[in-house]
């Protein structure tokens, strides 16, 4: 996938997750039946669409980390929006690995 | 020996803990500015991830949100629902904030704002607007850990003597050891807060209900209009749509604009540990479920606590829990209180001799040092006078403050994302946007669609930030490629 495409994705996710979370779009969904794992329905739906914004975050990560390792200047937030990127001088070879790739997504 | 004797040995024993675990941390970090700011920017990504979630769920999720799912039912899922969309913005804003703060050693929101936006005025009107949203948050953890010291110990210490105790304590680390205190304390207290959380919040419903689905169907037979969004006012009218959705925008715009979590951008190791805490952030807003779940199993339950903050503690207590049980939730509330009130104190001090009075003075930093501890026993003594209310709701506190700290964003924004923006634009924009929250905060009658006041603040502030920079000259290109290239 592409930069922009997965910037653009993950910003229409938060502005419907907006929306559905107040006034209109909670108002279909603020009843109490059917519980879901025992949670008012509009409990239960505001909490899948922050279980929701996990999953998203962490597959725009996914796509932004390529670019960030390809050095492309669009990944780099050094670079800012005019002109190129600089190295990061705190940054360790240690840190380059990723150990939290696998539970990140188990955290759901 | 009486319950809350063993109570009152187990709270000590987990007060003492934590003082020592903050005193021995600040034996690390180095005796400058920048090592009592940013903790030397070397946070990794466990001390992160529970700093920033720590500093975020206080004793206004903990107490609070139970005391609005007890009282105002589902009023209380706006407090659920604003997290995540607040956070995630920062994904792209911390990094950026980071690379700007590493460049030109900034270590606070207001520097990188006037790195963009030159002028000593806008820094000294950020310091206090910080500090005037900042008062009410500290009054709320002091209330907070005075409310669960007082609730669990009988009334035997009453809410004056145990804010004093738990904060005097907060104070003596926050004075020694700055950031780094803050940080190793929070992952303690972070973990800590989670379990209990979790446990207690599972517990109730299955012990006094016989279930978790079984308590609300219970609710909603009894009062279904208790579990219903928008909710309930604090007098149990219905409340309304618009009150309920602006209050979830305004905190979300908010969240990360206070001077305490924005910072957290400068102490940060290096990016990927930021951009992995915000990921991992919504994970946080769901352990609110529990404490929720904790509020509601009060809400049909005989007996009424003394205010609906009280609910948490009340809960616990007419259970017959074992002192032991009783004394570790203590431990984790306090520590819900105590890991954001260090927070706050370490930031408005920092902020306000950073941002405002080192701009009119010349100080070595030693004495800014100095000037900084002072205003933490100030501004820790102002909070103090305030948390003695017994009227004041931990809710309500801090939904006030966001009408202002809201107000940052804009020019956050601007200096990082619009080349056009101008100095005169920003200022003009937070004075009629700070101007305006506060009015309609004077005058909620006014208020249309009952909508929050940082909101109204900001629909003015935004045409007034646009309008103001394009009538005045545009920044040298030179400069603004400085600072964006």
């Amino acid at each position: 996938m592409s930069l922009r495409l997965a910037r653009t994705l993950t910003g229409v996710y938060f502005g419907l997750m907006l929306v559905a979370v107040t006034w209109p779009g909670l108002v279909p969904f603020s009843r109490v039946q059917p519980l879901i794992l025992g949670l008012p329905f509009s409990m239960a739906w505001i909490a899948a669409w922050i279980a929701g914004s996990v999953v998203v975050l962490f597959l725009l990560d996914r796509v932004e980390k390529r670019y960030r390792d390809a050095g492309d200047p669009r990944a780099d937030p050094s670079a800012g929006p005019l002109g190129t990127g600089r190295s990061h001088p705190h940054r360790r070879a240690t840190d380059v690995t990723d150990p939290m790739d696998g539970t990140a997504g188990g955290t759901v | 020996m009486e319950q809350w004797v063993v109570v009152t040995i187990i709270i000590s024993a987990y007060l003492v803990l934590t003082l020592t675990i903050g005193m021995l941390a600040g034996r690390k970090s180095t005796d400058s500015v920048a090592g009592y700011v940013a903790a030397d920017r070397s946070f990794g990504l466990l001390v992160m991830y529970f700093v920033t979630g720590a500093s975020v769920f206080s004793a206004f999720a903990f107490l609070g949100g139970p005391g609005w799912a007890y009282s105002r039912g589902a009023a209380a899922f706006y407090i659920l629902a604003y997290g995540a969309l607040g956070m995630a913005p920062f994904y792209w804003i911390g990094p950026r904030v980071a690379a700007l703060g590493r460049r030109h050693g900034y270590v606070t929101q207001a520097q990188m704002i006037t790195g963009r936006f030159p002028s000593k005025r806008l820094s000294a009107l950020i310091a206090l607007l910080s500090l005037i949203a900042f008062v009410p948050y500290i009054t709320l953890q002091m209330r907070g850990a005075g409310i669960v010291i007082e609730a669990v110990t009988d009334g035997n210490v009453p809410i004056w003597l145990g804010s004093l105790v738990a904060y005097g304590i907060v104070i003596i680390y926050v004075l020694s050891s700055g950031a780094m205190a803050v940080g190793w304390t929070n992952t303690f207290q972070g973990v800590f807060m989670v379990v209990i959380a979790w446990t207690l919040g599972l517990y109730l419903p299955n012990r006094l209900y016989g279930g978790i689905g079984e308590m609300f169907r219970q609710i909603d037979a009894a009062r279904p209009e208790h579990l219903v969004p928008p909710g309930l006012t604090a007098t149990g009218d219905p409340w309304t749509w618009g009150a309920f959705s602006t209050f979830i925008l305004v905190s979300a715009v908010g969240l990360m604009m206070w001077p305490h979590l924005f910072m957290k951008a400068f102490t940060a190791k290096d990016d990927d540990t930021m951009r992995r805490t915000v990921i991992l952030f919504p994970t946080f807003q769901l352990f609110l479920i529990p404490v929720f779940l904790i509020g509601f199993s009060g809400v049909l339950f005989a007996g009424t606590p003394q205010a609906p903050d009280f609910i948490l503690p009340f809960m616990i207590l007419e259970t017959e829990l074992p002192a032991i049980v009783v004394g570790l939730f203590c431990a984790g509330a306090l520590s819900a209180s105590m890991s954001t009130g260090d927070a706050l104190l370490h930031a408005s001090a920092s902020v306000f001799v950073e941002d405002g009075v080192a701009k009119y003075v010349d100080m070595e930093e030693r004495t800014q040092r100095r000037l900084m501890q002072l205003l933490v026993l100030l501004t820790g003594a102002t909070a103090y006078v305030f948390a003695q209310d017994p009227d004041s709701s931990l809710v309500l506190l801090l939904a006030s403050a966001y009408g202002i700290i809201c107000q940052f964003a804009p020019p956050v924004v601007a200096a990082l994302y619009w080349k056009r923006a101008t100095t005169p634009g920003v200022i003009a924009g937070l004075v009629a946007g700070a101007a305006t929250a506060f009015f309609f905060w004077q005058t909620p009658e006014l208020k249309p669609f009952d909508m929050h006041e940082g909101i109204i603040g900001l629909l003015v502030h935004v045409p007034v930030l646009i309008g103001v920079s394009l009538a005045t000259p545009a920044q040298d290109e030179a400069h603004v490629q400085k600072f964006m290239g």
